[in-house]
């Protein structure tokens, strides 16, 4: 096998597995800014994937599974904002308690509805349409790269770029970031930080729900616990990218290429299933690690 | 420690309303998700207590989230957070399991004594990195804490189903430890045994050294306002470290306790639950020792009855983790505090 066509086809496979990790992360990033730690993306993304996939199912459409996965995903966003926020109420707690909600919501409505706790399968789905420009395909390596992802995919990249110009060119980004350096301010100038901060969540909401709608909408199929870890996963990739949506968007494709390595490394070494499973967070607390000592080398 | 009697009412009633809410939101679900609301809601509140059987199993259940509860409370008092109990708990239960395994002939004090002492080491050490992280580098604790236990999760699922395997059994578990080392059983037919008695001294031993010790004092200090606590002339990295150390040790402890009273062996899984119930076991008890048995009850007899709810009506065991997640959602929050203190001051 040459050079190519194994790397090819394995950074085209990293980017399809960065995306909900890309999502989460950008979403996190907002409530981040506002000087909240958002450990709820984890559960917010599980809700994402059950309600999109059974919206779909139910509908038909798979527009209208997003659309109505995603409504569904910003309502609970809100209540776990709502709660922290006006009820004033510790925020890792709620977050923990989203996390808790989310598990336990979609076990008894799987339960409920469909009479099993397990794998929920939906085969007549269509799949998600995959974005193809033939002009664009015959360019060497990057065409490969680039082209013949689903249409999420691409519409995370553009979240990105929407999340760099509302962060760092709109009044509510300026806003946003005042809120989490010095809420007080904020106060000072009328503002009620609290609502800047309500509104990351919410938008943390909407990108954890589409996060979500990409893990099941891409298998046709709901799996318990198919978040497994991505949305804490995503809150290191928040730091590791410099709290920067670019900077995500490369940290992000790091951890994708790492999953999609350890897939390889699974074809060819006898390594077991469970170290694989293992091996995201293991990588991962390392590059947390890392990090800060890098960080607090650079301060001292 | 002195408690004002108005805060202890305000607290009080401030639990009462978040119980009540969350109790709330079940009879709200039962009454959407069953066809039979009545017997679900019957066999949910009177299940648990119906017989000793069911009784004594609430009660044993309740063993392990009071050294969890325990755990939790201490990181809390030190403004830490410990979120990896669930790998903690898991894997001082395997670690207890190995070493008891090797040693079917020796004497079940020595037996037991270095199993659990495995157990212990086992917990602190993973608890007690994240806080060396957190001391070292300032890494976050929440976050380390988290990741590191869920890899451990998948790790020790490995042991169990690989190296530690019981070859006769085709269910996926350790071999079962030798009889002598199994804690004795106080409520038969129940599994109820008789740790709870060394754990419940264990609890107010905690309170003991939390509220009367020295050490104590300087650790809650370091909690209550890390800033002052350097400007008094405390070590406070020792303090990021030294309550993952406990934290851990609790969790080790809770799972070798579940193995050598209960279930005698490490299934895969087996402790699933037992780190999360403990965070709230001890947002319930306000991180107070001595409180934690209480709390640790009521978890059980709600985990006890959704049980029972599952097994002779039409829903599923889950939605005990809905009724959690109200608890965790108001358990902390201010306002509701504050809203009590208000009427009291306007009555």
């Amino acid at each position: 096998m040459s050079n190519g066509e194994f790397s090819i086809p394995l950074i085209h496979n990293s980017i399809s597995i960065m995306t909900p990790f890309l999502l989460a992360a950008i979403g996190g990033l907002m409530t981040e800014l506002g000087g909240m730690l958002n450990i709820a993306l984890e559960g917010l993304i599980l809700i994402g994937a059950f309600f999109s996939v059974i919206f779909a199912a139910a509908t038909g459409s798979l527009f209208l599974g997003i659309l109505l996965g995603i409504l569904m995903t910003i309502f609970i966003s809100w209540i776990f904002g709502a709660i922290t926020l006006y009820l004033k109420a510790n925020v890792f707690i709620t977050g923990l308690a989203t996390n808790l909600l989310a598990g336990g919501l979609t076990a008894v409505l799987s339960f409920h509805l469909f009479g099993t706790k397990g794998v929920l399968m939906f085969n007549d789905l269509p799949s998600l349409p995959s974005l193809n420009v033939p002009a664009l395909h015959g360019i060497p390596v990057l065409g490969d790269i680039l082209f013949g992802h689903n249409i999420l995919v691409y519409m995370s990249w553009l979240i990105v770029v929407v999340a760099w110009i509302v962060i760092y060119r709109t009044p509510f980004g300026f806003r946003l970031r005042g809120t989490g350096s010095n809420p007080n301010a904020m106060s000072a100038l009328g503002l009620k930080p609290q609502n800047y901060q309500m509104i990351g969540i919410l938008i943390s909401g909407f990108t954890c729900g589409l996060a979500g709608a990409v893990l099941t909408l891409n298998l046709g199929a709901y799996v318990p616990n198919i978040s497994s870890g991505r949305g804490w996963i995503a809150l290191v990739v928040i730091y590791l990218g410099g709290k920067t949506p670019f900077g995500i968007l490369g940290a992000a494709f790091v951890f994708g290429l790492a999953e999609s390595l350890s897939n390889y490394a699974q074809g060819f070494m006898d390594i077991p299933a469970d170290f694989i499973l293992a091996f995201p967070y293991i990588i991962t607390v390392a590059a947390m690690v890392i990090m800060s000592v890098i960080q607090t080398r650079r301060e001292d | 420690m002195k408690v004002n009697r108005s805060d202890w009412f305000v607290t009080a009633s401030a639990l009462l309303i978040t119980l009540g809410a969350a109790f709330a939101v079940m009879l709200v679900m039962i009454f959407i998700m069953s066809e039979t609301p009545g017997e679900t809601i019957y066999y949910f509140f009177a299940g648990p207590l119906t017989n000793k059987y069911y009784l004594g199993n609430m009660f044993n259940s309740a063993i392990p989230l009071i050294l969890t509860g325990l755990g939790i409370a201490f990181a809390f008092r030190s403004s830490m957070f410990n979120l990896g109990g669930e790998g903690q708990v898991y894997a001082g239960g395997l670690a207890a399991t190995a070493v008891a395994l090797p040693l079917p002939a020796a004497g079940a004090f020595f037996g037991i004594t270095i199993s659990l002492l495995a157990a212990v080491v086992t917990g602190a050490v993973i608890a007690g990195l994240s806080g060396f992280f957190k001391m070292k580098w300032r890494t976050d604790e929440l976050i380390s804490s988290f990741l590191i236990s869920n890899a451990l999760i998948y790790i020790v699922d490995n042991f169990i189903t690989g190296p530690l395997d019981d070859p006769e059994n085709n269910l996926l578990v350790t071999s079962k430890i030798a009889e002598q080392y199994w804690f004795k059983k106080i409520f038969l037919p129940s599994n109820l045994d008789i740790s709870i008695f060394f754990i419940a001294i264990i609890a107010v031993l905690a309170f003991y050294y939390l509220f009367k010790t020295h050490q104590g004092y300087e650790m809650r200090m370091c909690g209550l306002n890390p800033e002052f606590a350097r400007y008094g002339g405390i070590n406070v990295g020792k303090y990021m470290i030294l309550p993952m150390l406990w934290s851990g040790a609790f969790h080790g402890l809770a799972g070798a306790v579940a193995v050598f009273g209960t279930s005698h062996a490490c299934y895969k899984g087996f402790s699933g639950g037992m780190g999360w119930n403990g965070i709230a076991v001890a947002l319930i008890a306000r991180n107070n020792p001595i409180a934690v048995i209480p709390a640790a009850l009521f978890f059980a007899y709600l985990e006890a009855g959704a049980k029972s709810a599952m097994i002779n009506a039409d829903v599923t065991i889950e939605i005990a983790s809905i009724v959690q997640s109200v608890v965790f959602f108001l358990i902390t929050a201010q306002a509701i505090y504050n809203f009590v203190k208000f009427r009291r001051k306007a009555v």
